[in-house]
């Protein structure tokens, strides 16, 4: 198909920022004769895109990027500043479940306040309504003030509204699955039969897997721009190494000039014996300095994870009246045994977080990795202990 | 900026667009029935309280300058009479001012998160009002007339007219101060005064005539003692005559609606960011 279906060129959005009263009628003044705010906040910034029918594409990007403002500019509840939109079909939006809804109407009035908000004729909105009314499934409620309603109830209202009205695209800001376990059921069917359909989804999500489940295409937002924009598993496996990366810059060691300087308890050496490998059963030793920039003894929290940071055990100085020993000036000692470890088979890291004295704040940590080898199939990764009995 | 799609599709930027056809009617009935029931849905008396606080009104009026004025000079019609068919288009076109300044504010939720003419917010308010005060325009002349005073029933040929030309000027300032409303939350503060000294200074509880030759000129000319003037000729002395005032009269109330709903277009895509 050669028609687009939405087509975004050169798309941004200016918010003013007005710091004064006075500003405000300034602006008023500016707006009025057709000029732009003097002082704005680039929210979008030269954004293009084009959607055809059944290619759905996932907004991605940090709290702020402006996705919340493009997907408002695309269902046309902000005029973007510069640049164009461009739609052939009926749009939906899922911004906020329910609200266009008036808490002293009953559902059944919210309905057609809904319905006509959403731009569909009551000649429409007809055979509709017995469809809308079956699918939020609310029983004799329907005829009570929506103020009456759980919050539930109103996104299933809410839902069921949206849904009802078979845009060609459908654009939602993370309310994929709303209500209780059998309503988050129908959602999902519904979204499935509708994505079958050759329905267009245009998603604003966190969730990764959702966007490599739903859409064929992804555009990463970053501060207003398009950072990325391309075949969905390729943008958001970019997008999810540019975290880790900024994760691991974010926990690199500080060392203790640093941390003096910062006046942070930090953590200057960690090792483990045997370093690196060592078989199930066996005896692991952890050592390790901890430097304090007031000379008041830090707490030591030493923790096991699994490879994937799946936390396995951890045990901290303060828990059991073990405080590091004092070795210098602003240094701390520690050693922790673990003689018999009951790790199963794999690959974890042994970590070491510094915490002020009293066990509050966290400051550093360092981790090392430590591989468990052994032949057992057992299945987990601790061994409790058991015994098989005969049965009674 | 809005653009058309290739094959001629609609336009996207719904708040912006000018209003038309049935899916907009139907929003503006909704929101009507939403004004008139949500006003009074909370107060134990309901609709008729819109009828009886002009009336009460009215009865102090009566009170302070019948007997302790002992006003007179109204051409020998009754003070009530007098007073009555001014006071209600008065009364419509200041609440109707005052409840559409922060008509926006109400919608606030809707407007950050669902496309639609904004518009349609200042049009049911002040519908709204209308609607109301009108009804309890006809009632009263119908107490009055029932009651023996000599009111004109054919002078509604006229008066019906005039209100609604009342109706478009009022609509067009509204929406200015709708707008104005969103950036400076002043302009509901000072419009409340400001209608005040206006009623006092429109020939509302006086006649005209009263008023010093020196300064009549400046009374005459504000467009609200048109409206006064005009209901007072069809309905008291029964006079269905056009004048050329009331061509210069709609003529203003033109281009009050024209230029209020030219402000609120250009201010209204920015309400998201300011409500």
């Amino acid at each position: 198909m050669t028609t687009s279906l939405l087509a975004l060129d050169g798309i941004g959005k200016d918010y003013a920022k007005v710091e004064t009263r006075g500003g405000r009628l300034r602006l008023v003044f500016d707006l009025l004769r057709g000029h732009g705010a003097a002082h704005v906040f680039r929210a979008l910034d030269d954004v293009s895109f084009t959607m055809r029918r059944g290619e759905s594409l996932g907004i991605i990007g940090e709290n702020g990027a402006g996705k919340s403002t493009l997907l408002k500019v695309v269902a046309g509840v902000i005029q973007p500043t510069r640049g164009s939109v461009a739609v052939s079909g009926r749009v939906g939006a899922l911004l906020e479940l329910g609200s266009g809804f008036h808490p002293e109407y009953t559902g059944l009035a919210n309905i057609d306040l809904a319905a006509a908000l959403l731009g569909l004729a009551p000649s429409e909105l007809g055979a509709k309504r017995d469809e809308i009314i079956a699918f939020a499934d609310l029983g004799d409620h329907i005829n009570d003030p929506l103020k009456q309603y759980s919050s539930g109830m109103v996104v299933r209202l809410g839902f069921a509204v949206a849904t009802a009205l078979s845009p060609d695209v459908l654009i939602t800001d993370e309310v994929l699955a709303v209500g209780d376990e059998s309503f988050q059921k129908r959602c999902i069917a519904w979204m499935e039969r509708y994505l079958g359909g050759g329905g267009t989804l245009l998603l604003c999500s966190h969730s990764m897997y959702h966007i490599q489940k739903l859409c064929t295409h992804a555009l990463w937002l970053k501060d207003g721009r398009v950072e990325r924009y391309g075949p969905a598993n390729d943008v958001s496996q970019a997008y999810l190494a540019y975290h880790e990366e900024k994760d691991a810059r974010a926990h690199r060691p500080l060392g203790a000039d640093r941390a003096a300087a910062d006046g942070w308890y930090a953590i200057d050496t960690l090792t483990i014996d045997p370093p690196e490998t060592i078989e199930q059963g066996g005896m692991l030793t952890v050592r390790g300095e901890v430097f304090s920039p007031d000379d008041r003894t830090p707490v030591v929290l030493v923790g096991i994870v699994r490879a994937d940071g799946t936390p396995v055990y951890g045990v901290a100085t303060d828990m059991e009246d073990a405080p590091p020993l004092q070795i210098g000036n602003g240094r701390y000692a520690f050693s922790l045994a673990f003689p018999d470890v009951a790790l199963l088979p794999g690959r974890y890291k042994v970590r070491a977080h510094a915490l002020d004295p009293e066990g509050v704040r966290l400051f550093d940590h360092v981790e090392q990795t430590l591989t468990v080898t052994g032949a057992t199939r057992e299945l987990g990764f601790v061994r409790l202990p058991h015994r098989w009995q005969t049965p009674a | 900026m809005t653009a058309r799609a290739a094959d001629g599709s609609r336009l996207v930027g719904r708040t912006g667009r000018p209003l038309s056809g049935a899916r907009d009617r139907a929003l503006f009935v909704n929101f009507l029935r939403r004004e008139l029931t949500t006003r009074y849905l909370g107060s134990v008396t309901g609709f008729a309280w819109a009828l009886l606080s002009p009336l009460a009104l009215l009865g102090v009026y009566y009170f302070v300058f019948t007997h302790i004025f002992r006003a007179t000079g109204f051409a020998g019609q009754s003070f009530v009479a007098f007073v009555a068919i001014a006071l209600w288009p008065w009364l419509a076109a200041q609440e109707a001012l005052q409840r559409g300044a922060i008509s926006i504010a109400g919608y606030a939720g809707m407007i950050r998160k669902v496309a639609f003419p904004h518009e349609i917010i200042v049009l049911a308010s002040v519908a709204a009002t209308f609607v109301l005060q009108f009804a309890g325009y006809l009632a009263i002349l119908a107490v009055l007339r029932i009651s023996g005073e000599p009111i004109h029933v054919r002078g509604l040929l006229l008066a019906v007219p005039v209100w609604i030309v009342l109706l478009i000027g009022i609509t067009g300032l509204t929406f200015l101060v709708a707008a104005l409303q969103v950036f400076v939350k002043d302009v509901e503060h000072v419009l409340m005064p400001l209608l005040m000294m206006l009623m006092y200074l429109t020939p509302i509880l006086y006649p005209l005539t009263l008023v010093p030759e020196g300064v009549r000129s400046w009374v005459a000319a504000n467009p609200f003692n048109w409206v006064v003037g005009r209901l007072r000729d069809a309905l008291l002395d029964g006079r269905l005559t056009l004048q050329s005032t009331d061509a210069l009269a709609l003529a203003v109330a033109i281009a009050l609606f024209v230029g209020g709903r030219w402000v609120f277009r250009r201010l209204s895509p920015h309400f998201e960011d300011f409500v």
